[in-house]
């Protein structure tokens, strides 16, 4: 695990919160077109998928998929 | 690589470079995208919601996973036959995922295979039974077309006689249909039936059966990883059979060396170690120049020529001849390179030899393949795993419709056009066999005139016995003077059954013919070329045919296994499958009843299943008797148990047996032979798939042994060459009472092809050997006009000093039924006006004459325009520029109007076209003569169009690979 | 934690367009947007060389860092992706990119430029996976279901690879011992970083 890929998932995490509060404030649900520039902070949706992908199960399952699939066999 | 060096930029850096790179980058598909920019905006930009609207009615609730039911079939466009999975939600087909199980391809697709879900959108289908009246596209219901079609033929029969009508099938049939369609123009009573193995293959089946026995592919793609040596001549594999690849890349990772011989710098040479450009046409000088070396330096098998091959003396005569510099001034090679070609052969056995097209289609191209023959004898390397004569076929089932005869020539099983045959196969039909003779015509013109004039009836070739016309020569067949032909009359009505025209030459000439002939029904799952081509106002139907993932059958792939398809969904629109349009046509026509007397028809369509065990009953030469329905589906049920390289099961339900049971699989279904991955090895036994060479020639010729001495595959109890299998035989041996008793009573008088009951086989294969004898390999094949291969100038050849010396035939006055010309064309000197030879070829993302590959978005989207391929030079000495429009003009005067390609692939003087483009005629796009939503996305000139005369001497197969044009700005 | 990489292998890419066809096919991605391509080099002379081309995922991406409304967010496996919802369309991105990844699909022929489309290494974007809504800005969601990028799992001649960059590596690195050559694997280090790669 390099030290750009923590900085990228916690800046994420800051987007989230940033998100949530901003909804939160203007009761609106149309997400305003956030314009204010902050490089690597992400204000966009929640992606389910990034909780998929701690599952250990889920990472075993691509890897094996991996070798079966992509590998000369 | 030029990319590499720039491993070392910064992001930002590279941006800019790679963009430039990127942006100035001149590959064909660069080129052409940017040429094509306008059509992705308007034309196909409306259609594509639809696309979505199928996938979201077939999801109703979002992630609705459970109810995704996984079905199998075969990819449709090549026959390298790769495993198709698809994903079906309440009856749509909404997914397609890699196959991985497959042993061919590993879950790989190409642009086509891995598009083909688009088969279940259909957007520019033929949607509905249609009729042209008045000029303008009508529909009308199939009983109505049924009907009408039905009046009219049966009226050309009457008046003409069964010869003039035409039944043109398909290599897109499944097995059965093909079977179903050989037989179903057997009972209509004619020989005027072929198909696109014709204008592929036919002067491979013909030299390769004449020199060993059987004209398929020897090997398999798979067998390809334990190549040392592979040897391409005229085969673009990389564009042509592109999943082949990933077994050729794992046979030069293994260590083999790569070698392509092409006039193209193609796709394929630019993965080889050595390529090596010819002149096109010139195949044969160089395989002679390559075994001059070979003899030269004493590099030849002696040991194997001498057990296993008749007269390579001969063969070593005629090299005498092409010494390097006869080589080189013939071909444009250099000694040096031919020498080493020849030395990697040498050195690395066993090594493959591969080829396709490029070989094939030539008026020599059946001495063409048979010199690649000897040369493979001459280093022993057939009958080897890692050797062979790995002939890649072209359309996913041109193997089998070749093996189940859908040809003028053959009944299914190479059953030659004889009484015998016929008994052979009314015994398998279970019908009078007078009766069918009965339907043909009866053999000579009785007119009132001639009766007048106290004439006697004027006698043409036996209809029954004597090929019928080919379908490169069908519009001879319409044009000819009826007194040159030899038949009762011309062709009057044409079915093109799965059949592009625009793959066949002489474009203005086809037209005319489109025009002069009464009808003209097009049965298809599009509309083709031929539904524009022809100013016509009537007299043309177009039915929709579905394609062979809305029905269900077997498909036998390159290398001879069968795979079974899974019907993936119903048919679209209004198609049916084309065993249900025979079936109503003949019904209409009178047999059905005879053409299904052991096959269960339900709602007009023919049992699947019960066709595949006919064909299992009668196919008795080529060993299609094994392969029954049952054995087939557990196959592919089990993929996964095959070795990826021997094609061997490991375990399993399927354990010994080879994958798709590759013909010949000998005896009875029960008898469970396991298929045969290599012909002619004879380091198994034949009841462990091993063989050796076929007895087909007799035993002796001019008192030389035919036979082969010493020579036999394992475990055979004759020690030595024997002749095929008779009853007469078995008796001779003692073996006759290896027979039961019910065997006896069938094979009595029978040979190993008649005894239906398959004993004699069975007995012949119990004592170790071969049910068709043991012989040697011939490389002087005295029935055909070259004995020996030799090279002949193309009719249209640019270089007229070499004419004299290498001069083509005497024009023939009747070869299947029809006048053909030789030297009377090549006679003329084109050269001055014409200067640049002209040959075609295949890409990647389409097929055949491309109209359902150009009608599925995304491949369209991929190739948009049709282009001609020219070296700088030409394009400079013509004035003409990359990208711009330009008219090709062939000697006979047809022009097509296409785009300049600028490019060092071909060599100077050489121009190249693709193939696959139609709906185009001489500069006008025929859009508008489309039946209303079923033009294809992408239309473009027919190379063929400017293509020109010229057919094989043996199989009457097309010459397209050395023709003469020339290039004009437009 | 797995970080996704793709590496095409240039000795075994024959350009057939499957990966890209395969996309299209998985996504029904409109006719003009090409989330991968074939980038040939040399094209018909000796030396000629393809590399099957997408969006990279990189480590720090590009795209990302000059995105103005910021949609941009990277996955713990190093997927980059985006939200169509905030996009604006500007195509900074498609100018930082180094392998020209963003795509603007066209109403028409010189019509407006639309939201951003690029390869998601099929894993969807921020909406429920496989959710209509997802699959209809975004295209299926591959990975939640298990499965790898279709464009790789169906290559003709396994020449792109997909997956578990370590693994990736370890399967590529059989294949260069096997036939003696040098690794090449192009974009590498443009788009993981030296340490990374
Ligand atoms: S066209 Fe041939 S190589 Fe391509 S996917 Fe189909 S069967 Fe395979
Ligand atoms: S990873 Fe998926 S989205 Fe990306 S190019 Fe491949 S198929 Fe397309
Ligand atoms: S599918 Fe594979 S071989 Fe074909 S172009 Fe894509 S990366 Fe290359």
């Amino acid at each position: 695990m390099t030290k750009s890929i923590m900085k990228t998932s916690r800046a994420l995490a800051v987007a989230m919160v940033v998100g949530i509060a901003s909804l939160s404030s203007t009761g609106c649900t149309e997400r305003s077109a956030v314009t204010w520039h902050e490089p690597g902070v992400y204000k966009g949706g929640d992606d389910p998928l990034l909780a998929k992908q701690k599952d250990s199960q889920q990472i075993a399952a691509l890897q094996e998929r991996l070798v079966m699939g992509q590998s000369d066999r | 690589m030029k990319l590499i060096k720039k491993r070392d930029l910064t992001a930002t850096e590279t941006a800019s470079v790679t963009s430039r790179v990127l942006g100035s980058m001149v590959d064909r598909r660069a080129f052409l995208r940017r040429a094509g920019l306008g059509l992705g905006g308007t034309a196909v930009a409306a259609t594509l919601p639809m696309t979505m609207i199928h996938r979201a009615q077939a999801a109703p609730s979002a992630g609705a996973g459970g109810d995704v039911e996984i079905r199998k079939s075969v990819c449709t466009h090549c026959s390298v036959g790769c495993g198709v999975v698809a994903e079906i939600q309440n009856g749509v087909w909404t997914g397609q995922e890699p196959d991985f199980d497959s042993p061919f391809n590993m879950g790989g697709h190409c642009a086509k295979g891995a598009s083909v879900r688009e088969h279940g959108h259909g957007e520019r289908r033929l949607k509905y039974p249609m009729k042209l009246d008045g000029g303008k596209w009508t529909r009308v219901s199939w009983q109505q077309a049924i009907d009408e079609i039905g009046d009219q033929v049966l009226d050309i029969r009457k008046r003409s006689g069964p010869d003039s009508v035409y039944w043109l099938g398909s290599a897109k049939f499944s097995n059965e249909q093909a079977y179903l369609f050989r037989k179903f123009a057997a009972l209509w009573g004619t020989n005027n039936v072929d198909h696109q193995a014709r204008i592929c293959h036919s002067t491979t089946v013909a030299g390769v059966a004449n020199t060993w026995g059987y004209g398929a592919m020897t090997n398999s793609y798979n067998d390809m990883h334990n190549c040392k040596a592979m040897f391409f001549i005229g085969s673009n594999a990389a564009e042509a059979h592109p999943v082949a690849m990933q077994h050729i890349l794992r046979g030069k990772e293994n260590g083999a060396k790569m070698i392509v011989v092409d006039p193209r710098f193609t796709r394929t040479a630019a993965h080889a170690d050595q390529y090596v450009r010819i002149r096109p046409g010139t195949d044969v000088p160089l395989i002679w120049g390559m075994l001059w070396h070979i003899f030269e330096n004493g590099w030849e098998d002696t040991r194997y020529i001498k057990q296993r091959v008749y007269g390579m003396d001969e063969i070593r005569t005629e090299v005498a001849k092409w010494t390097p510099d006869v080589v080189e001034n013939v071909c444009g090679v250099p000694e040096e390179d031919v020498k080493l070609a020849a030395q990697t052969m040498a050195e690395n056995r066993p090594g493959t030899i591969v080829w396709c097209m490029g070989g094939t289609q030539h008026t020599i191209g059946n001495n063409n393949t048979r010199a690649y023959c000897a040369l493979q004898l001459a280093l022993g390397n057939i009958g080897v795993s890692g050797g062979g004569a790995n002939i890649f076929r072209g359309h996913d089932n041109v193997q089998g419709a070749t093996d189940l005869g859908v040809l003028s020539h053959t009944l299914p099983g190479y059953y030659g056009l004889a009484e015998g045959s016929w008994k052979h196969w009314a015994r398998v039909w279970d019908l009078d066999y007078d009766w069918v003779a009965g339907r043909f015509d009866s053999g000579y013109v009785d007119t009132a005139a001639d009766v007048e004039e106290g004439q006697a009836p004027v006698p043409f070739a036996d209809p029954m016995n004597s090929a019928g016309i080919p379908v490169s020569r069908w519009i001879d067949g319409v044009l000819e003077d009826s007194r040159l032909i030899d038949q009762r009359d011309q062709l009057k009505a044409m079915f093109f059954w799965g059949h592009a025209p625009n793959s066949q030459t002489r474009g203005p000439e086809m037209k005319t013919a489109l025009e002069t002939l009464e009808l003209v029904v097009v049965i298809d799952p599009y509309p083709t070329h031929t539904a524009v081509l022809p100013d016509r106002k009537e007299g043309m139907y177009l039915l929709p045919a579905a394609t062979q993932f809305e029905t269900y059958g077997s498909v036998t792939a390159s290398n001879r296994s069968l795979q079974w398809r899974d019907k993936l969904i119903d048919p679209l629109f209004e198609s049916l499958p084309d065993h249900t349009i025979m079936y109503k046509l003949a019904s209409k026509l009178g047999f059905a009843n005879e053409l299904t007397k052991h096959i269960k028809v339900e709602n007009d369509e023919p049992l699947v299943e019960d066709v595949l065990r006919e064909i299992n009953r009668g196919m008795w030469t080529i060993g299609y008797t094994g392969q029954s329905p049952e054995r087939l589906k557990l196959h592919m049920a089990n993929k996964h148990t095959f070795n990826v390289t021997t094609l061997k099961a490991e375990g399993g339900p399927c354990d010994g047996d080879y994958y798709g049971l590759p013909w010949p699989s000998w005896g009875t279904p029960e008898m469970k032979h396991p298929g045969t991955p290599v012909l002619y090895d004879t380091s198994k036994s034949v009841a462990e798939g091993g063989l050796n060479f076929r007895a087909r020639f007799g035993v002796e010729h001019n008192g030389v042994n035919l036979l082969a001495e010493d020579s036999y595959s394992k475990g055979a109890e004759i020690k030595d060459g024997y002749p095929e299998f008779t009853a007469d035989m078995l008796k001779q041996l003692g073996w006759w009472d290896d027979l039961t008793a019910e065997e006896k009573q069938a094979a009595e008088g029978k040979n190993w092809k008649t005894d239906l009951s398959g004993g004699i086989q069975r007995v012949a294969i119990k004592h170790g050997c071969a049910p068709f004898g043991n012989a040697k390999a011939r490389c002087v094949v005295w029935t055909f006009p070259d004995p020996v291969p030799v090279h002949r100038e193309p009719l249209y050849t640019s270089r007229r000093d070499l004419v004299d010396k290498y001069p083509t035939y005497e024009d023939v006055k009747s070869h299947y039924r029809l006048p053909t010309r030789y030297e009377s064309i090549q006679a003329k000197d084109y050269s001055v006006d014409y200067p640049l030879i002209h040959t075609s070829g295949r890409l990647v993302e389409y097929e055949g004459g491309g109209e359902e590959s150009r009608s599925n978005p995304w491949l369209a989207e991929l190739q948009q325009e049709m282009f001609a391929e020219i070296n700088p030079a030409d394009a400079n000495d013509a004035s003409i520029r990359d990208g711009q429009w330009i008219w090709l003009e062939g000697p006979e005067g047809g022009r097509i109007k296409i785009k300049a390609m600028v490019t060092r692939r071909v060599a100077r003087g050489v121009v190249f076209t693709p193939f696959h483009f139609g709906g185009w005629f001489e500069g006008k796009d025929l859009l508008d003569k489309y039946p209303e939503g079923a033009a294809p996305y992408v239309r473009g000139e027919a190379c063929n169009t400017a293509f020109t005369y010229g057919y094989d001497s043996v199989t009457q197969m097309q010459e397209t690979k050395a023709s003469l044009c020339k290039i004009i700005a437009a | 934690m797995a970080r996704m990489k793709f590496l095409c292998d240039a000795e075994r890419c024959i350009e057939c367009n499957g990966c890209v066809t395969a996309c299209k096919n998985e996504h029904e991605v409109p006719w003009g947007v090409n989330r991968r391509r074939v980038v040939t080099l040399d094209d018909g002379v000796p030396g000629e060389k393809s590399i099957s081309v997408a969006c990279m995922h990189c480590t720090d991406a590009p795209c990302a860092a000059v995105c103005p409304v910021d949609c941009f967010y990277t996955t713990d496996d190093g997927v980059v992706l985006h939200d169509k919802d905030l996009c604006i369309g500007c195509g900074y991105c498609f100018y930082a990119c180094p392998f020209g990844a963003p795509q603007f699909p066209q109403k028409e022929a010189f019509g407006v430029r639309g939201k951003m489309d690029k390869c998601t290494f099929c894993a969807g974007g921020p909406e429920e996976d496989n959710s209509a809504a997802e699959r209809e800005k975004y295209g299926r969601n591959r990975i939640a279901e298990g499965k790898l990028p279709l464009c790789a799992e169906m290559c003709s001649t396994k020449a792109l690879l997909a997956g578990d960059g370590d693994m990736v590596a370890d399967i590529y690195r059989d294949r260069i011992t096997k036939r003696g050559g040098r690794p090449e694997t192009w974009g590498w280090e443009t788009a993981y970083k030296k340490s990374d790669a």
